[in-house]
């Protein structure tokens, strides 16, 4: 019993960071219409700055976590004026096709800088077990866990609480009225790509000192994962996409636990598939191109 | 006076197909002006045109004398007094009516003057206030349509662009959103309408535009466009 609830709680925190990624990946669909398959890779920058940050400028961790929002943040202003925005109003494949591009870029660009194995990250976060209850985190677990929620809970507040999310909600349903009743929708489109980017750097950040390294290949990782998200939960529900990404931690952590992690990426997606056949939209409904 | 809006020469084409060919228009401040014309005359273009959302090919939109509008981006025309009312209304169905109001107050950054003009148009509209955490999508047509109108008025343009504001509509509430045009038009704002609903629009207006396969092939006073044979033959039913 203690396993299966302590493979739950592991479960969860590693589908929070699925989250994260998730959401950006939605957010940036919903508002640009963009499949914007480099996200995962801006993820991968954010972790690097962080690693960068922690050996050259200090190993504070706010300072790190500040580090890589700033590193994703700015990898995604470059993706959004450089590469999506001069494709805007073309054929929705043109931009996948492009950030797809951009994505193998960044992935071998870096490993050319730092090799293709796993780079170890610096120590910042003590490796210590906080029980709670039944069941014990590492304090890396517990960090990692808190950085995630509280980046989901601002992008629903930003969304739903503030001026500008309003304004990005409107321009996801309807960009030209938007447009007509003074919003500037190039400006919400740059918004939208590089809070997303932050939300994964800050994200990436957290995993990179759960795990104890940066790879330049993570975001295949992160990406499938955030894909496959969204593929079941459809993206119409920042709700439904949070549950299905914890949900799919969880039972990944269950199936590593009790059957064998090989046998972890066959039950995902057999579920996928499962899910797909009955609801082609997802669990929660999706937003169209 | 000088014109509120000026069009000369405008031809807008999508792709290799015309939409519009050489429409030249203008209004005078506190006009009703009407465009009448069939389903795909380009009534729509030349508003979306008017609205930045739709590029010129060629011609001129001065408004106000001294902006041409083909110059500008949507959000920047919206901030000289023009505002919007779509034709099927448009709404963004996942806010709620309070959602699109606050949207319709974007550009004003004065939190009071954004719940004032709020508290105005529940006024003028009780029916929205008691509607207002419900998601527009979940409205009435005619419920919609208010949503819409508000939505345009609470910036308080000096221009309403209005798209087909009865289509869809039942006939009392026809009467009741013309009646509305008119209250509104006694505010002092201009109102440039497209319609089919010919004899009511041209009952309201100043001034009429026909609108023919992109072409305006008549202009006048209202009054004098509707005893127009072909005005009378495709819109108001036959000989008067």
């Amino acid at each position: 019993m203690d396993i299966f609830l302590q493979q739950i709680m592991n479960g969860a925190v590693i589908g929070s960071t699925y989250a994260v990624v998730a959401v950006g990946f939605a957010l940036v669909f919903i508002v640009l219409r963009v499949v914007n398959f480099a996200h995962p890779e801006i993820f991968m920058l954010g972790m690097f700055s962080g690693l960068w940050t922690a050996l050259h400028i200090s190993d504070n961790l706010a300072v790190v976590l500040v580090a890589g929002a700033i590193g994703a943040g700015l990898g995604g202003l470059v993706l959004e004026r450089v590469v999506i925005r001069p494709l805007h109003g073309r054929n929705m494949l043109m931009t996948l096709l492009a950030t797809l591009g951009v994505s193998i870029i960044l992935q071998n660009g870096m490993a050319i800088i730092t090799g293709p194995d796993p780079v170890p990250y610096p120590t910042i976060i003590p490796n210590m077990s906080v029980p709670l209850g039944p069941v014990s985190l590492t304090a890396r677990q517990l960090v990692n866990f808190a950085a995630c929620a509280i980046l989901l809970i601002t992008a629903s507040y930003y969304v739903r609480g503030t001026k500008y999310g309003r304004a990005t909600r409107a321009v996801a349903e309807r960009p030209d009225v938007a447009a007509a009743f003074g919003v500037n929708v190039s400006l919400i489109s740059l918004i939208t790509v590089v809070f997303a980017s932050l939300m994964a750097g800050i994200a990436a950040v957290s995993v990179g000192l759960l795990y104890g390294s940066a790879w330049a290949f993570v975001g295949l990782l992160y990406g499938l994962k955030a894909f496959i998200i969204l593929l079941v939960a459809g993206n119409r529900y920042f709700e439904g996409v949070v549950f299905v990404a914890i949900a799919l931690g969880i039972i990944e952590a269950l199936i590593t636990g009790y059957v064998s992690s090989g046998m972890r990426d066959v039950v995902t997606f057999t579920l996928l598939i499962g899910v797909l056949y009955f609801r082609p939209n997802g669990v929660f409904g999706s937003y169209n191109a | 006076m000088s014109a509120l809006l000026k069009v000369s020469g405008l031809s807008v084409a999508y792709g290799a197909v015309p939409a519009i060919l050489d429409v030249s228009l203008e209004m005078q401040p506190g006009e009703v002006r009407v465009i009448l014309g069939a389903n795909g005359a380009g009534k729509t273009t030349i508003i979306k045109t008017l609205l930045g959302l739709v590029r010129a090919r060629s011609g001129t939109i001065q408004f106000d004398g001294k902006h041409d509008l083909t110059r500008l981006k949507s959000h920047q025309i919206h901030q000289l007094g023009i505002a919007w009312v779509p034709e099927g209304r448009q709404l963004w169905g996942s806010l709620t009516v309070l959602e699109n109001l606050r949207m319709g107050a974007f550009i004003e950054h004065d939190e009071a003057k954004v719940e004032k003009g709020i508290a105005a148009m529940f006024e003028r509209f009780p029916r929205l206030q008691e509607r207002r955490n419900q998601l527009a999508a979940s409205l009435s047509g005619g419920e919609q349509q208010m949503v819409a109108i508000a939505r345009a008025l609470i910036s308080k343009p000096r221009l309403l662009l209005m798209d087909e504001p009865s289509i869809g509509l039942a006939p009392l509430v026809v009467r009741d959103i013309f009646d509305l045009v008119r209250a509104i038009n006694q505010d002092g704002i201009s109102v440039l309408m497209v319609e089919q609903n010919a004899r009511q629009a041209l009952a309201l207006a100043h001034w009429a535009y026909l609108l023919e396969i992109g072409q305006i092939v008549e202009s006048g006073p209202a009054g004098e466009i509707s005893t127009k044979e072909r005005v009378q033959e495709v819109f108001l039913g036959g000989a008067a």
